[in-house]
């Protein structure tokens, strides 16, 4: 995986999160709909899940070892 | 109610970004290919085209070709790096509005809404390659150059007046080149002779007296990014062989070490000096200009571009009222003056100036206020030696520039400023009054 990659795969899911959150946010104001809300969280729950999983992968990656792991 | 296109193949934005756009009146089609886009296009005008840059079957920017030239559906382009404004830009004009990733609900908005699309922007206009700001003709050719240069790996040499924003250019082909490395910046003319070595390719523990640890020089840290070398006619002539053998070789050796190490980076070198004296002078060693400029560019002084002035003053009000958390604006006038001066210390002089005006505006209107003589002592020193000794003047003329410099020296004591030039005071009062009987 090149840096690039792992910036654009992170990206994807982050932008996701930032459109639901917008659409919950507005649903909630202007409809009111719980049920609907409860489904758009559980969407940026899921895409939480997938920008964890790109970090996991991206853990051994050549260009995370310019970053000092913990003593 | 806008009629609204959307563009993108995550099914999961897809979804949100219709809805939201629905919660907020609008009418949405969806697709997520070029083909379908292309299809649903060509049965229907929108009123907006929202698309995303990498779609399965190609790219979003196919269906530009599409849209005739004179229609009014306005486009927008879905991106998660804002260089590529700058590219599409230069490609498809203007007339191209962009979501940045994450998009939020300002950015939706500000799509179908004039007003605010221009607020929310950036208040100086848009920032170029993330460093970059003028809209000029000089500054759309630098940005031509900038993108042209960032699809290669070659060499570039900045030239240009001190002040002029080498090191911001340099940053900025960095930013559009996108590359996985860092962008590593040094000033060749800091280095002392002893260390020069040590600075650009490293040394290895107890290399020379001090060397306690091994260290990584410039050219190993900007690996697979961007090396940027300010000053680099002010580098030793006799120790520019060293660099010459690395980039010809695309190898270093630390000081100290036996082995070498490849290295794997654009190198960017900047001079304040004029292209004829660099020959001239005698500062570069020709071989290793031809290395270092294999594409260089000429950054416009602020002098040539004076209509990107209003969106230098705003672009660094805005980054000083963050940094003060102000609202501190600028009047027609300060603005007419800011723009009248001549800048000979550059961008780096006007930033000065608006930062000292920031300090000192008036807090009750909210405006800068500007010093009453826009000048510096570099502007003074410059203005001086640009009034120096060249062809074609008389010896009146160069005689009588040589008196007031000297006067205005002394701040007009006309004792010492004889006693300096050599002459009696009587004659210094003969040649003043000389200037004056003479109406000049």
């Amino acid at each position: 995986m090149t840096k690039n990659q792992f910036i654009h795969d992170l990206r994807n899911p982050l932008n996701t999160i930032s459109i639901n959150a917008e659409l919950g946010k507005l649903t909630l104001e202007r409809t009111g709909d719980l049920r609907k809300a409860i489904s758009i969280f559980e969407v940026i729950l899921a895409e939480c899940k997938r920008g964890s999983q790109i970090l996991d992968d991206a853990k051994d990656s050549h260009f995370l070892n310019g970053i000092e792991n913990d003593k | 109610m806008a009629d609204v296109l959307l563009v993108d193949d995550d099914k999961r934005f897809l979804e949100a970004t219709v809805q939201l756009l629905q919660l907020l009146g609008h009418s949405v089609t969806a697709a997520d290919s070029v083909v379908a886009a292309r299809k649903l296009m060509s049965n229907h005008q929108f009123t907006h085209v929202i698309l995303d840059l990498i779609l399965p079957d190609g790219s979003g920017l196919h269906l530009l070709e599409d849209i005739p030239e004179n229609s009014k559906t306005k486009i927008t382009l879905i991106t998660g790096h804002p260089s590529i404004k700058s590219i599409v830009k230069n490609l498809y004009g203007s007339n191209i509005g962009y979501l940045i990733k994450p998009i939020d609900l300002q950015q939706l908005e500000a799509l179908f809404d004039e007003k605010i699309a221009f607020s929310s922007r950036n208040p100086s206009g848009e920032l170029h390659f993330n460093y970059l700001v003028g809209e000029s003709a000089p500054m759309q050719h630098l940005y031509e150059m900038i993108a042209r240069v960032a699809t290669t790996n070659a060499n570039v040499m900045l030239l240009g007046e001190s002040g002029v924003g080498k090191e911001m250019v340099a940053a900025a082909i960095h930013y559009a080149s996108n590359v996985d490395g860092d962008f590593v910046a040094t000033n060749c003319g800091a280095f002392s002779r002893e260390l020069i070595g040590s600075e650009l390719f490293g040394h290895e523990k107890g290399a020379f007296t001090g060397a306690v640890q091994r260290k990584i020089g410039v050219f190993e840290q900007a690996s697979k990014g961007t090396l940027f070398l300010d000053e680099v006619t002010e580098m030793p002539v006799d120790l520019q062989p060293n660099l010459l053998r690395a980039l010809e070789s695309k190898k270093i050796t630390r000081v100290g070490a036996i082995n070498t190490v490849d290295i794997d980076c654009r190198v960017i070198s900047a001079t304040n000096r004029a292209e004829q004296d660099i020959a001239q002078q005698g500062c570069l060693r020709e071989d290793l200009y031809f290395r270092l400029a294999v594409f260089p560019i000429h950054i416009p002084p602020l002098r040539s571009r004076k209509e990107d002035i209003p969106l230098l003053v705003r672009y660094f009000l805005a980054n000083f009222n963050r940094e003060y958390d102000g609202e501190i604006g600028v009047s027609d006038e300060s603005l007419r003056r800011l723009i009248d001066y001549d800048w000979p210390g550059k961008v780096r002089e006007l930033r000065h100036a608006i930062h000292r005006a920031y300090i000192m505006a008036d807090k009750d209107k909210k405006l800068l206020v500007l010093p009453e003589k826009l000048t510096s002592p570099f502007s003074k020193v410059q203005a001086h030696a640009a009034a120096g000794i060249r062809v074609g003047k008389t010896v009146e003329e160069v005689e009588r520039e040589l008196i007031e410099s000297t006067l205005e020296h002394f701040d007009g004591d006309k004792k010492q400023a004889a006693d300096i030039l050599g002459i009696s005071l009587k004659t210094l009062y003969n040649r003043l009054n000389t200037y004056g009987e003479a109406g000049l």
